[in-house]
């Protein structure tokens, strides 16, 4: 059906849209590089989940309704160090990184929105509801994402619900698109040479031949912008989003060059994400009548220590980072402690199978975390006391927190109360 | 079968892999919505149009109200191509706003009482980068204004051929793909939307041709 048929309405008539740079050629680009970033972002968000640790425990677990999506999971390891941190990071820079791709790709495929007749047969309504998945989808699971990042809660309900089922009903989406699309993509990526089209200015900037798909414009503008120009701006969005909010995950004296990342600023120490106030830690709980309770699997295993006791022990040195799942790092600090593992033999068991570690937290979620055996038993997991030479900050968990490499910032459990060894 | 394929309007494949991915987007679904069904409604609905129907008039609205403003206010319109100057520095600025607006805005956030870090310099820095993005966008069209000044102007002792400043408009005519240096056939243009330069004696600024 063409204008001369049907006159349509505003958008709906093909001759609506001028941009002589919209066209499959240009899709195909942005669709592909979307499609290398988002296969980063899937495996990294499914690594980022394994990551809690989920199966140990229903404590871990931020979605137990999962079902057959958690048929992946594995136990966590606590090495290399730098697991998490690399993983998390990589999430959120390719991430923030990915979208002015993702709306040069949205604004790319505009016209069809409004295509018409809006349904051709049954097989163009159901891919046309699966665009509706695609789409939205995908905008909800960068939306939340980088909302979250920010602390702003105003998502229908817990980020960890929507940002993982919703990114299975996204990749669900975009797995058949990807597929559907593939042999387009590949002829018209073919059509036209990558390093002409890269060396084309706007001058000589010409619409693409009409296609089939109807993005190319029956009535072409004189280009603006060639789609050298197109692709060199969505470029430079993406580097500059990185370039501002990089240093946050990389940490040191980077830091300072996030200038719009949540975590950019330097502090007196180092970067915290729950204050002792937000948790409902007073000075009360945590003077000298607090106590750490150990409960071990034998019958009536129950072991109390005062922060003097444990500082008579053994300690141990670790230089670790805190890594948040919102992607940035503490960096590596100097912390010492007691290690889990003298902690689990104390309570009397050599090789525990997990470990409960309740917080005085009154507030708050990630009050209580379960650790696997792998992360106890690591040389470098420790009940921490002092970091960087100093008592710990109320802020960062006095009297006692625990840390643990490569786990998520959250299971490092801050003003440690109680730890239930399990065998 | 061929004729409910011919129905259909694909191969069985294609219906093979939509059936799948909306058993897969379901089961997923089925653990989404329940908790609040209105709100995730809201936000995928939102997640769908807030492109198209909301972003998109916007930055059209600003990008046309930007040209045309300019064609019509500035009395002497340079003859490079400007408007990508002015649309990069603005986009990347509005992109960073996007991104990152709950920050720059101070809005209600946990952000101060978790971290204890200032909410302030957010807007203090997104308002910097933005500066600094238009100042290397205007040194970068001063830049290129003198090179095709100076194309334009040779010294008055070897004076250019006839031809060479319709070579020069050539340069912003990107519909001449035939390679027509005739001046007064260019003038005529036949070229959509592109009033600019339909009458070249109208910018009396513009170097080449008048």
């Amino acid at each position: 059906m063409n204008d001369a048929e049907e006159p349509l309405p505003g958008p709906f008539r093909r001759s609506f849209w001028r941009s002589p740079i919209r066209g499959p050629w240009l899709t195909s680009v942005l669709g592909l590089i979307l499609l290398a970033g988002i296969v980063v972002m899937f495996v990294t968000g499914l690594l980022s989940y394994a990551a809690y640790n989920p199966a140990l425990s229903g404590i871990n677990d931020q979605t137990p309704g999962k079902g057959l999506l958690g048929f992946y999971l594995f136990s966590w390891p606590a090495h290399p160090e730098w697991l998490y941190r690399v993983n998390q990071g990589a999430h959120v820079i390719v991430g923030l990184a990915l979208v002015p791709f993702l709306l040069a790709k949205l604004w790319s495929v505009l016209p069809r929105l409004f295509e018409w007749p809006p349904v051709r047969n049954p097989a163009h309504a159901l891919e046309r509801l699966s665009l509706f998945l695609l789409v939205g989808g995908g905008v909800f699971e960068f939306a939340t994402g980088i909302i979250n990042i920010q602390q702003w809660y105003v998502f229908p309900g817990s980020f960890y619900t929507l940002h993982f089922y919703g990114a299975w009903v996204f990749v669900a989406a975009f797995v058949v698109h990807a597929c559907l699309k593939a042999p387009t993509v590949i002829r018209t990526l073919r059509s036209r040479r990558l390093m002409r089209e890269l060396r084309t200015d706007t001058a000589h900037t010409r619409p693409e031949p009409a296609d089939a798909g109807s993005l190319v414009s029956p009535a072409p503008a004189a280009p603006t912008i060639s789609r050298r120009g197109a692709l060199a701006f969505a470029g430079a969005g993406s580097l500059l989003l990185v370039a501002l909010s990089i240093g946050q995950s990389v940490g040191g004296p980077l830091r300072r060059t996030a200038l719009l990342a949540p975590h950019g600023q330097e502090t007196g120490d180092f970067q915290i994400n729950v204050t002792a106030a937000e948790g409902g830690i007073t000075a009360a709980l945590t003077g000298t009548d607090w106590r750490l309770t150990l409960v071990g699997p034998g019958p009536g295993t129950l072991i109390t220590l005062t922060r003097a006791q444990l500082l008579a022990m053994p300690q141990h040195t670790a230089a670790l980072s805190i890594n948040c799942v919102e992607g940035w790092s503490s960096g590596d600090q100097a912390w010492a402690g007691v290690p889990l593992r003298d902690l689990a033999r104390l309570a009397g068991v050599q090789h525990p199978a997990s470990l409960l570690v309740e917080s005085l937290q009154r507030r708050g979620g990630f009050r209580r975390s379960v650790l696997s055996a792998g992360q106890v038993m690591d040389p470098d997991a420790l009940l921490a006391l002092r970091v960087n030479g100093t008592d710990l900050s109320p802020d960062h968990g006095y009297p006692a927190r625990v840390i643990v490499p490569a786990s998520p910032g959250v299971h490092n459990t801050k003003w440690v109360a109680r730890m239930t060894f399990g065998s | 079968m061929r004729r409910l394929l011919r129905w259909y309007g694909a191969n069985p494949l294609h219906l093979l892999a939509l059936l799948g991915c909306f058993a897969l987007a379901g089961y997923a679904a089925a653990r989404l919505v329940p908790s609040r069904p209105l709100g995730v409604a809201v936000w995928f609905t939102a997640a769908v149009v807030g492109h198209d129907l909301l972003l998109v008039p916007l930055y059209s609205l600003a990008d046309r109200s930007a040209m045309a403003a300019i064609r019509h206010r500035a009395p002497q319109l340079p003859a490079v191509p400007w408007i990508n100057y002015l649309r990069v520095p603005a986009g990347l600025s509005a992109l960073l706003l996007l991104v990152w607006f709950p920050l720059i805005l101070r809005l209600h956030t946990r952000y101060q009482a978790s971290t204890t870090l200032s909410p302030d310099p957010f807007l203090w820095h997104w308002l910097a980068v933005t500066g600094a993005l238009f100042l290397l966008s205007a040194a970068a069209f001063a830049v290129r204004l003198r090179a095709a000044r100076r194309a334009v102007a040779p010294p008055a002792r070897s004076p250019r051929p006839a031809v060479q400043p319709a070579s020069e408009r050539r340069e912003h005519r990107p519909q001449d793909r035939d390679g027509d240096h005739n001046p007064g056939h260019l003038a005529g243009g036949g070229v959509p939307a592109r009033d600019e330069q339909a009458d070249p004696g109208e910018h009396p600024g513009r170097p080449a041709g008048t």
